[in-house]
């Protein structure tokens, strides 16, 4: 997939976050995280946004887009 | 597994049980008059057992997951559903065409309505079927 991601660093930093506590903050399911987390899921720009702002982070530190 | 998934496995086991054992029934005793009677009875007996068997397979998923269940669908489920739904719809479609066919043709309204109903579960099947391979995919 082209777009990638750090969420799993940013969880580890993030006092270990789990997948589960993620996705309640940005309001999906569990399995949602781990399909994007996984790069098998690009999510809305809104849910990266959400997914950022988590983290307290800005988007581009949190997904990449790889050119072919 | 997510309660959505959870709910595809539910309606694909319903559906494949509760009408494989109609289709089974039906067409074992298949003769014109005898048959036609009999799919009646059978067919509001097979809705009560889907609606009975599917309802309380439901709750106990959603017992299991109660917080979940409650959820609304997120962007992932919702985009899962809607291509599931495509592709279910194609099934349909070209099952209906078959069968305004085989009308054409001739065939025995009583054959063609049954087939139709085929056609309907088999892309509830189909439905049910390209959820849970999309949820294993991740999308």
């Amino acid at each position: 997939m082209a777009i990638e991601n750090e969420i799993r660093r940013l969880r580890f930093e993030h006092g270990e976050m789990t997948q589960a506590q993620l996705a309640e903050r940005i309001g999906m399911t569990r399995q949602t995280v781990i399909a994007i987390e996984q790069n098998k899921y690009a999510p809305s720009l809104e849910a990266a946004f959400r997914i950022a702002h988590a983290f307290g982070a800005p988007l581009e530190s949190v997904f990449r887009w790889k050119a072919d | 597994m997510s309660f959505r998934e959870k709910s595809a496995w539910i309606a694909l086991v319903t559906y494949g049980v509760v009408f494989g054992g109609y289709f089974l029934v039906l067409f074992q005793n298949w003769q014109d008059s005898y048959g036609r009677f009999l799919s009646i009875g059978l067919l509001v007996g097979a809705v009560i057992a889907l609606i009975v068997i599917a309802t309380v397979l439901t709750i106990v998923a959603a017992l299991l997951n109660p917080k979940e269940a409650n959820a609304p669908a997120d962007e992932r489920e919702t985009l899962i559903d809607l291509k599931a739904e495509r592709i279910a719809s194609y099934t349909l479609s070209v099952g209906v065409l078959l069968m305004i066919g085989a009308l054409l043709l001739g065939w025995n309204p009583h054959l063609v309505a049954n087939l139709l109903l085929a056609a309907l579960v088999v892309s509830e099947l189909v439905k049910a079927g390209a959820q849970i391979a999309y949820f294993r995919a991740g999308a």
